[in-house]
């Protein structure tokens, strides 16, 4: 225990500690710009200064180690002095006209509009005013005006890429977001260019984001003091009145995220206590309020669509659902609340339906992160947990405290293929024979194309290590290691276990492909339609690309209280921070309410019809002369409500390109494919069509595309591909 | 003592392969020497060697004659001939190619009677001129690694630390902190694995001390590292070399070597069971990485930036660890300090000071070159009795030692005795080493502006005030150079100065105000004189100069006329020539042509309307 004197008060304080660190425990002020509590100190800002008895100069506390006897000021008129210098030299490369003006507050009063512009002259203009850093300094030390000459930067703003602008003519250089992207994501997108007055923060070579193995995960934006880094949806709706704690249903992680809402607007979703990925952090404020977005229930009569009320849609839903009761199917989305999902059950019950199918189906356990804690090998296949599950690779590494080595297996390049200890890229179907090899010793060595070297180096690592193998099932099929080796599969969406363990198993194809089916109620999916059907009823927020009977304006998570299941086996909650817009109702009140006004008595309830599920689409492709590449499918992660976020948010579209099918720049020369021309994907029973994106990701003599339902069920299978004029 | 194989040549001739002389072509020289003497058949008689920097550079190349000590200077090719045949095979010096004061006064042959000489005292450069630093057996000879089996066999870790403390060697690179104390600092940091560090980063400009220390006697700082890591605890060592110095590169890389198969490094030195070793780690051209934390940033391979400290790197250094970081020419005296005794070396200099520095005299001086002289002697003894005094008959002005995070020390300050205490007292700090003396013609105003542009494009750029603090004081002193100074501008650059030495992070930022600050305190009525009389008193700032033809010594002569590049100057044959101030463009060609006789070229402050 040491004792240390900050301004005459004596303290107690642990060796390794910061007297910044004691001072704010002991509810000392002392003001700080560079420093963050989740971040590594950096003494860059010098604004944190104080004064030690006996040392000739004053010092940074935010990377002052505490030692006993230490006597601290942290309030002389020197360091006010010094922190005003600081400030002030800052501010001459900030522009500080609205900062000093002795107008503003006549200016703050009645011209309330923001003055949104193409450069940022001052305050007024400036998308973060009244939440920015700078300000509350430049109230706090009480600083009137700036004896420098004024440099602006005078650089264009980056609004090259999605998601979010960058404007460094108003970076402080506090070297937060580098320290971000390089510590705690491990991205290592971020560093200072150039040195002295020159410094700027950017990419490697001034790169596009897109091109630096950014994930777009906006934690460099959560922690910019000042404007530079900014959303751009929402940038301009205000200051919030409100942060909703809720849950991400965008994928099986289920962060907790905040919803930062004005009035009926949700601005953006910003991280609660872990990080979260580009899904939750830019998809879900566009989402909710996307121009696209159908909020009034709906039906076809004749061949128009009509607006009509709830009565009257849910009237029509009841009548045909009751006559149609024996000859329902209905496929609906995990994405859904707990509460939901449970209704539909027991609609489904009540209706004697036995065609209930949800996307995503898979026997998979809960795991519990703490259990994972010694130094540690995972082994991931097929799956990009960078791209789809990056959350939960940082908390694995937290959990971590010895080293965690990564080795990848996986056919098809990705962001986690780059920062892979070791990348073993085997010909694509040949994962199974390489994990055996890995595992197992065998005289014959089976044809997968990885070095001798590299399997003795993983089974090297392997020796008195815990090992842990995580994939996603949708990719690989069933894998089968040693018992020892410890399996975490990863079903790609949320409440996956939840409908596992309420038993409903009957795949989708199945519903789709049920002749006797005539009524189909969607509650979430968009799926292929093989079939026409006697009445398709359409439970969503978008309208499906096919024709319908009717349509019942559903309610996103953002807009509805429930709870959902995530890939650990938590529940978590969901929370409204903003009501419904226009007529759309919660999916729990939707279907309350068709259960409710069905009333359906009769036959005693029976067991639903289990067959057996098939788990995977996965299979050993080879290939034929007359079909010579070979179709990889992949799971597309960013879905909502069946709906791909790349059909509706283009900057998920440029990041991913899920909607593109990959292939390799030597198969494209061979084939004549050209960037971006639009292509057949032919096979014994399938034909796609879509635009190629060029890419040594993609295996040679094969191509790789994002399998979703509204594309149809497709499986890996020898292809070939045509250009069609493009 | 020379090498018993030595023993039959009868003379010996030492060439300077310092970097400066061997870009006046000494190898050239010492090739032509080898060619003649074996043409002339005294290859059994004579032998050619290299050696280090002799530290009178001004008069490069230089060959020294031994046993007698015979000086050479200013060779070329064309001398050799000469110097075989009449040195060489008659035995008689040649005396047009020895060292004169002046060339009116007679020739002095003999190295040691030479003023530049004979007023140093020779403690790192001890084999200066008489050592091939690629041969390891002639630094043998000279009691080479005696030390080292000093200090490996017969004392223990904590009594060679006893001495270094006694000796009072203070760190030669600027700071001048107790060089015993911080290695006992570093061997009392808890932790198994230590490193030691040479800073051989000098990035001052114009100081080559330690360029010329490595490369002339390598094995000196090499033996002092295997000495510092045994009384630290440590097994592994880094020497870091700007990568502007490629031959000292190479001379420690070859030193390395020799000094690895004799064992004197690597596993079980001597015998004794003590391992150590030595990489070289190149820096990659930023003058911060000088700082001690920024070096070690980029041995670890991070960008240079220094970082706060405490913890200093004696507790957390390298990769964390206790690491001690010392200079190159700190770890030269540490052989000899073993060898011949802290009390031999407390002996020299003064109180708070011992032993010699190593300056670099350069600027308007006689005799540039290197000089070693012990603590204590005046600034008035170095530059006129070593320096030869100021060239051309200028008067002296001031000297600005410790580069720049120096100050300039004035006339009135010339009896100052040079220690680091006395330097820091007067404004200034003795710094590396570097000592640019200045005369008459030179523009204080001017050469803070030149160090405080230096600092600001070297600064890290991590911290405001040293990134920004600087940038804002370079545009006052531009201004004010530029005839655009206004009131206050002295006093905004003394606050703005004090504050940036008082809140920047690392030591580039602290003391990067102080040509500014000293130059104001000494010179206030210069800046003055620049920004209220819009002069120049040195008639340097171009804006606030103008060139004029004095009427009464020009002889119409038209040479001026005919080399502006401007066509300014107007005239007729044999009569007076004018320059149209309007077409001027200052660039002092007139001056330099105008023949010596008339001189009718003078330049005037403020400018003539």
């Amino acid at each position: 225990m040491i004792t240390l004197t900050i301004n005459k008060k004596k303290v107690k304080a642990k060796k390794g500690e910061t007297v910044l660190e004691v001072a704010q425990r002991e509810g000392i002020y002392i003001p700080t710009l560079c420093y963050h509590k989740d971040l590594t100190p950096y003494g860059g800002c010098r604004i944190c200064v104080v004064e030690v008895q006996g040392w000739p100069l004053p010092v940074a506390s935010c990377t002052l180690p505490v030692e006993d006897g230490m006597v601290v000021k942290t309030d002389t008129r020197l360091l006010k002095k010094l922190r005003r210098f600081s400030l002030q030299l800052i501010l001459s490369e900030h522009p500080h006209a609205c900062l000093i003006c002795s107008k503003e507050k006549d200016c703050s009063q009645y011209q309330e509009c923001i003055q949104k512009s193409v450069i940022t002259f001052g305050c007024k203009f400036c998308s973060q005013n009244k939440r920015c850093e700078l300000q509350d300094l430049v109230d706090y030390l009480g600083i009137k005006d700036i004896p420098f000459n004024f440099h602006y930067r005078n650089l264009e703003v980056e609004r090259f890429d999605p998601f979010f602008d960058r404007d460094y003519n108003i970076c402080i250089l506090c070297g937060r977001c580098v320290r971000m992207c390089q510590e705690v994501r491990g991205a290592s997108v971020l560093d200072f260019h150039h040195r002295g007055p020159e410094t700027l923060v950017g990419t490697a070579f001034d790169l596009p984001h897109l091109e630096t193995g950014c994930q777009f995960c906006g934690a460099c934006i959560d922690v910019c003091p000042t404007g530079a880094l900014r959303d751009r949806y929402g940038k301009w709706i205000g200051v919030p009145d409100r942060s909703i704690k809720t849950t991400c249903t965008l994928c099986s992680i289920g962060c907790s995220i905040r919803l930062n809402c004005l009035d009926t607007s949700v601005i953006n979703s910003t991280p609660d206590d872990n990080q979260i990925c580009v899904r939750g952090r830019f998809g879900i404020a566009p989402l909710v309020h996307h121009p696209k977005r159908v909020t009034s229930p709906m039906m076809r009569k004749g061949d128009r669509l009509v607006v009509v009320e709830w009565d009257e849609a849910l009237q029509f839903v009841c009548s045909r659902l009751k006559d149609q009761s024996g000859k329902a199917g209905i496929v609906f989305s995990p994405q859904l609340s707990i509460e939901a999902i449970d209704s539909l059950y027991r609609l489904a019950d009540s209706l004697h339906c036995h065609s209930l199918s949800a996307y995503s189906i898979c026997h998979c356990a809960p795991f519990d992160l703490k259990e994972i804690k010694d130094e540690a090998v995972f082994i991931i296949v097929n799956t990009d947990m960078i791209s789809d599950f990056s959350p939960l690779l940082l908390r694995l590494r937290e959990c971590i405290k010895g080293k965690a080595t990564f080795i990848v297996i996986d056919a098809v390049g990705g962001e986690i293929t780059q920062m892979a200890d070791l990348w073993m890229r085997p010909e694509p179907g040949k994962e199974k024979e390489l994990i055996d090899q890995i595992f197992v010793q065998r005289k014959k060595r089976a044809y997968t194309n990885i070095s001798a070297k590299d399997i003795k180096y993983v089974r090297d690592l392997l020796v008195g290590k815990n090992c842990y193998v995580l994939y996603n099932p949708f990719n690989t099929g069933n894998l089968s290691v040693p018992k020892e080796i410890e399996t975490i599969a990863l079903p790609s969406s949320i409440n996956a276990l939840k409908i596992d363990a309420l038993g409903i198993d009957t795949p989708v194809t199945q519903v789709l492909h049920d002749k006797n089916i005539q009524c189909l109620y969607l509650c979430g999916a968009v799926p292929q339609l093989i079939k026409k059907y006697d009445t398709v009823i359409v439970q969503d927020s978008f309208l499906p690309p096919y024709e319908f009977d009717v349509f019942l304006p559903a309610a996103l998570f953002a807009e509805i209280n429930g709870s959902v299941m995530n890939i650990e086996g938590k529940i978590k909650k969901v929370r409204k921070a903003i009501e419904p817009r226009g007529k759309a109702r919660s999916d729990e009140w939707i279907l309350g309410e068709i259960t409710r006004r069905l009333n359906f008595s009769g036959r005693t309830r029976q067991q639903m019809r289990r067959k057996g599920a098939r788990i995977t689409t996965y299979r050993s492709v080879g290939s034929s002369k007359a079909y010579p590449i070979r179709l990889i499918v992949r799971e597309n992660n960013y879905v909502y409500r069946g709906k791909p976020l790349a059909q509706l948010m283009k900057g998920f579209e440029r990041l991913r390109h899920d909607n593109h099918v990959w292939i390799h720049s030597s198969t494209a020369k061979k084939h004549r494919v050209k960037d971006g021309a639009v292509v057949q994907i032919i096979g014994k029973e399938m034909k796609l069509t879509m635009p190629a994106w060029i890419t040594d990701d993609a295996p040679k003599e094969s191509v790789v595309i994002f399998s979703h339902p509204s594309i149809g069920f497709i499986d890996s299978q020898p292809v070939r591909i045509a250009c069609t004029k493009s | 003592m020379a090498k018993r194989s030595h023993k039959k040549f009868r003379l010996h001739l030492y060439i300077c392969a310092g970097t400066g002389c061997v870009a006046n072509r000494s190898l050239e020289i010492k090739e032509e020497l080898i060619k003649e003497i074996a043409r002339r058949g005294l290859k059994d008689e004579v032998r050619v060697a290299i050696t280090g920097c002799n530290g009178f550079c001004e008069r490069g190349p230089i060959v020294v004659v031994r046993p007698d000590g015979i000086f050479y200077q200013k060779l070329t090719k064309k001398d050799i001939p000469d110097l075989v045949e009449e040195h060489l095979i008659k035995g008689r010096p040649v005396e047009r190619l020895m060292y004169r004061q002046t060339p009116k006064t007679p020739a002095i042959p003999k190295m040691k009677d030479i003023d530049f000489f004979k007023h140093q005292s020779l403690i790192v450069f001890r084999n200066r001129s008489r050592l091939n630093p690629e041969d390891i057996d002639e630094y043998i000879n000279y009691d080479g690694y005696s030390a080292l089996k000093k200090a490996l066999m017969h004392m223990t870790p904590e009594e060679i630390i006893t001495e270094i403390k006694a000796s009072g060697l203070r760190g030669r690179g600027g700071a001048g902190f107790p060089t015993g104390l911080k290695w006992e600092l570093c061997r009392q940091s808890p932790g198994k694995t230590k490193y030691i560090i040479c800073n051989g980063d000098e990035g001052d400009p114009g100081a080559f001390m330690d360029r010329s220390v490595l490369e002339a006697d390598p094995h000196a700082v090499i033996e002092g590292l295997i000495i510092g890591a045994k009384a630290i605890g440590a097994e592994k060592g880094f020497i870091y070399v700007r990568n502007e110095y490629p031959l000292a590169v190479k001379r420690i890389r070859i030193a390395l070597h020799q000094a690895e198969k004799r064992n004197f490094l690597g596993d079980n030195i001597l015998g004794t069971g003590f391992n150590f070793s030595i990489d070289v780690v190149r820096g990659s051209g930023a003058f911060v990485c000088g700082e001690e934390t920024a070096l070690l940033a980029s041995i670890e391979g991070r960008v240079g930036r220094p970082r706060p400290r405490p913890p200093y790197p004696v507790q957390k250094g390298l990769w964390g660890r206790p690491t001690n970081i010392n200079n190159v020419e700190t770890w030269a005296n540490v052989p000899v300090i073993i060898l011949r005794g802290a009390k031999w070396f407390s002996s020299i200099g003064t109180k708070g000071s011992k032993g010699t520095k190593i300056f670099s005299l350069v600027g308007k001086i006689n005799n540039t070159g290197l000089v070693e002289v012990p603590m204590g002697i005046t600034l008035k003894s170095i530059i006129y009795d070593i320096g030869g005094g100021i060239p051309h008959g200028k008067k002296f002005k001031a000297v600005q030692t410790g580069g720049p995070s120096g100050g300039c020390i004035p006339k009135d300050l010339l009896e100052l005795p040079i220690d680091y205490e006395s330097l820091t007292e007067a404004g200034s700090m003795m710094g590396s080493g570097g000592m640019i003396v200045l005369d008459e013609d030179t523009c204080m105003v001017d050469v803070a502006r030149y160090f405080l542009n230096f600092t600001q494009q070297e600064s890290c750029g991590k911290c405001p005030s040293c990134r920004l603090g600087t940038k804002q004081m370079v545009e006052i002193l531009n201004r004010i150079t530029e005839g655009e100074g206004r009131e206050g501008d002295i006093e905004l650059l003394e606050e703005v100065g004090k504050n940036v030495k008082l809140s920047s992070l690392c030591g580039l930022g602290q003391t990067s105000p102080n040509p500014v600050l000293t130059t104001i305190r000494y010179f206030r009525d210069e800046y003055e004189a620049h920004i209220q009389k819009k002069q120049c008193p040195a008639r340097v700032c171009k804006a606030l100069i103008s060139y004029v033809i004095d009427p009464e010594l020009c002889s119409g002569c038209t040479v001026c006329a005919k080399n502006c590049p401007s066509d300014a100057i107007i005239g007729e044959p044999k009569k007076v020539h004018t320059i149209d101030q309007s077409k001027c463009i200052k660039c002092g060609i007139c001056i330099t042509v105008c023949p010596d006789k008339f001189q009718a070229v003078k330049k005037m402050s403020p400018v003539i309307k």
